[in-house]
């Protein structure tokens, strides 16, 4: 069992699993800059909707934090990313920026970082770069699946509302990062026995959490529930707050994206832009990294009658399966809220 | 956990985390067209190889159809089909044994007629009135949206086609995809779908107040197209396979309606893609497949250019491995 950096994030210390950042904010720079992050990694548990305690690993902003996600970094083309990431473990682990387009290589990478040891990577982002990324360990092929992930947003150099050079427009942009949970494979790490040949999860979250209905202990707590965690929750007002969605797929399982209330913009698939924008109330998200960029128009719901510009609607994942905790709990999964002002 | 009363879908047995109500509709009018639903709890579905599963849906009620606990009934569930800009109101007749919902998905009303349980009501012991005016034609469908993973997988579901409002310079009788969009002689509705039978005994409320009733795993068995199996009847059935002539051009409106990715291969003929999930695309697709995922749509122009047979395959693919866990078929017939 690894013990180094053991962190507890059950009720009382959940707040440590959080950013508590909220959206994500960026003013572009006419300069390039250097920006430096260091990582920890560290280790611990989290408890799920159904009780059940789970070991989770992350990319942490401090030795005392379980950050899972990692918190987001944003940087424009041109920067340079000086990363260092501090190994509290006592296993090898890595750090790799994913590449843009599925089948690229990746961006950057640490490469080994012994236990207790440190390790770090500088990488100037070209021009042509700007888009979303997942950054992860690959160390194993589930490391990624036990909390070490995170988003990477890099804008056009200048921008502050396109995806990429002449993209469709946003006004505001967050991460959905996804994530699968089959806790027989997370014990296996923790206690160091053999890693199961096949995996079936049993909890999915986004940004970390999952939903908590009207009802359940915690339900509307922004540090808890991911229908009200303000990294996750779509809001804004009618007419007004387009919204880029970063979504990543750190999971082991494919995904399908839905939201009511609108139709989705959607403007790329694994990193590649589309070749037309199409509105889609369903975005099939790969599994094995997969990602999409899509903006939330946050226009009026245009079925409603009399018509609305006011309510609130859910965003929640297709595969029904990822839609419970443990076997059942439905509305306990990954979801949050879409929420029109 | 309390006592659970088996049979017919269970009963009333014990829910949590529900939200039952049957209020008034707000802002209420008069509606172009009326749906009355009700549901059963005691159908069946009867496979190739003689094995059968309980199946629920909706009733048509206004059709006579019988709700609760007489009856079964259709599946997949009855089709609504609209015009484009109509109010449509529908109905959910629900008796105080269960609670169901209808989300008329991919059409976007006010909270209040989405059909969701926990941000409006699960409706029972009552009727509510979901109130709608679809803006855009195409391809949609409707669903349960109380313990969703169980209810559609039990079959809650049916089609949900809006036409556009007809063209007054097209002779009487045009069909279209959408306003402007492209003629079509023959349609099909081609629902995927894939059944798992040990979901299949469970009661309408499992697993909502906790326990391990299985609904993270979802291994299908048997594998459908719009109620009908896709190993060998989807074939020949005529509600799924297409008989056309030589020239006729056909609207295959595929709904991915299981939870697993899909794929569907048209058997070799080119289909122009001209909208997904009820918009239209800016420039058509021209593909011999698609890949898809969970209630998708795709709305698929096909005119062959000579006389045959070609089968249509799903492919059902695992959400983790990606393996296929099985196919159903269908033909498209051109003489």
């Amino acid at each position: 069992m690894e013990r180094r950096g053991f962190l507890k994030a059950g009720t009382a210390g959940f707040a440590s699993l959080m950013t508590g950042t909220g959206l994500l904010s960026w003013s572009p720079r006419s300069q390039a800059a250097t920006i430096s992050k260091t990582f920890y990694i560290t280790a611990g548990t989290q408890t799920m909707p159904d009780g059940v305690s789970v070991y989770v690993k992350g990319f942490s902003d401090s030795s005392a934090d379980l950050n899972v996600p990692a918190t987001p970094i944003i940087c424009q083309e041109g920067d340079t990313l000086s990363i260092t990431v501090i190994n509290r473990l006592a296993m090898t682990h890595n750090f790799v920026i994913g590449g843009l387009a599925a089948g690229d290589p990746p961006l950057a990478s640490t490469g080994d970082i012994p236990a207790g040891g440190s390790g770090s990577l500088t990488y100037t982002i070209p021009t042509g770069k700007a888009g979303s990324y997942l950054f992860y360990d690959n160390k194993t092929s589930y490391n990624t699946f036990l909390g070490l992930h995170g988003g990477l947003a890099i804008m056009p150099a200048g921008k502050t509302d396109e995806l990429y050079s002449g993209s469709p427009k946003f006004t505001k942009q967050l991460f959905w990062v996804f994530n699968d949970i089959d806790p027989a494979l997370n014990r296996a790490v923790q206690q160091g026995t053999a890693i199961p040949t096949s995996f079936t999860p049993r909890y999915f979250t986004i940004n970390g959490l999952t939903s908590l209905p009207p009802g359940a202990t915690g339900h509307g707590d922004t540090t808890r529930d991911a229908l009200y965690d303000p990294r996750t929750q779509l809001e804004g007002y009618a007419g007004v707050d387009r919204t880029l969605m970063r979504i990543l797929n750190a999971g082991m399982c494919s995904h399908a994206v839905h939201t009511h209330a609108n139709h989705m913009e959607w403007l790329t698939d694994r990193g590649t832009v589309r070749p037309q924008v199409w509105k889609k109330d369903t975005l099939y998200l790969r599994n094995q990294l997969g990602k999409i960029d899509a903006i939330f128009p946050f226009d009026a719901p245009p079925d409603a009658h009399p018509p609305v510009t006011t309510g609130h609607f859910p965003m929640h994942l297709h595969d029904e399966m990822s839609q419970t905790a443990g076997g059942g709990m439905y509305q306990f999964g990954a979801m949050t809220e879409i929420v029109f002002k | 956990m309390g006592m659970n009363s088996g049979g017919g879908g269970g009963g009333m047995g014990d829910a949590c985390y529900v939200y039952p109500g049957t209020p008034a509709t707000p802002g209420r009018v008069t509606p172009d067209v009326v749906f009355r639903r009700g549901i059963y709890m005691n159908g069946s579905m009867t496979f190739d190889d003689g094995n059968s599963v309980p199946i629920w849906g909706f009733t048509d009620l206004a059709a006579g159809g019988g709700g609760g606990m007489t009856g079964g009934g259709s599946f997949p569930s009855p089709a609504m089909r609209v015009t484009e800009g109509q109010i449509v109101h529908t109905e959910l007749t629900v008796n105080m044994m269960w609670m169901h919902t209808v989300h008329h998905h991919g059409i976007e009303p006010s909270q209040a007629n989405d059909g969701v349980g926990h941000l409006s009501w699960d409706v029972t012991g009552g009727t509510y009135t979901y109130q709608w005016r679809p803006a855009h034609a195409g391809t949609y469908f409707y669903h349960c949206h109380t313990n969703t993973p169980l209810h559609a997988e039990m079959g809650m579901y049916g089609g949900l086609i809006v036409d556009p409002a007809p063209n007054p310079n097209d002779p009487p009788g045009t069909k279209r995809a959408f306003a402007n969009g492209p003629i079509y002689d023959v349609e099909a509705i081609w629902a995927a779908d894939e059944i798992d039978p040990a979901w299949h005994n469970l009661q309408w409320s499992a697993g909502t107040c906790g326990g391990d009733v299985g609904l993270n795993n979802l291994n299908p068995q048997y594998f459908i197209i719009t109620g009908v199996d896709g190993a060998n009847s989807a074939l020949t059935h005529p509600g799924v396979a297409v008989n056309m002539t030589l020239g006729q051009r056909l609207l295959a409106r595929y709904i991915c309606a299981g939870f697993h990715p899909q794929k569907i291969d048209f058997g070799g003929l080119t289909v122009s893609v001209v909208a997904s999930d009820g918009r239209p695309l800016p420039v058509p697709w021209e593909t011999q497949a698609i890949e898809a995922h969970s209630a998708e749509r795709y709305d698929c122009i096909i005119q062959p250019t000579s006389r045959g047979t070609w089968t249509v395959t799903v492919q059902f693919r695992h959400w983790r491995t990606g393996a296929v866990m099985g196919t159903a078929r269908t033909r498209i017939n051109v003489t």
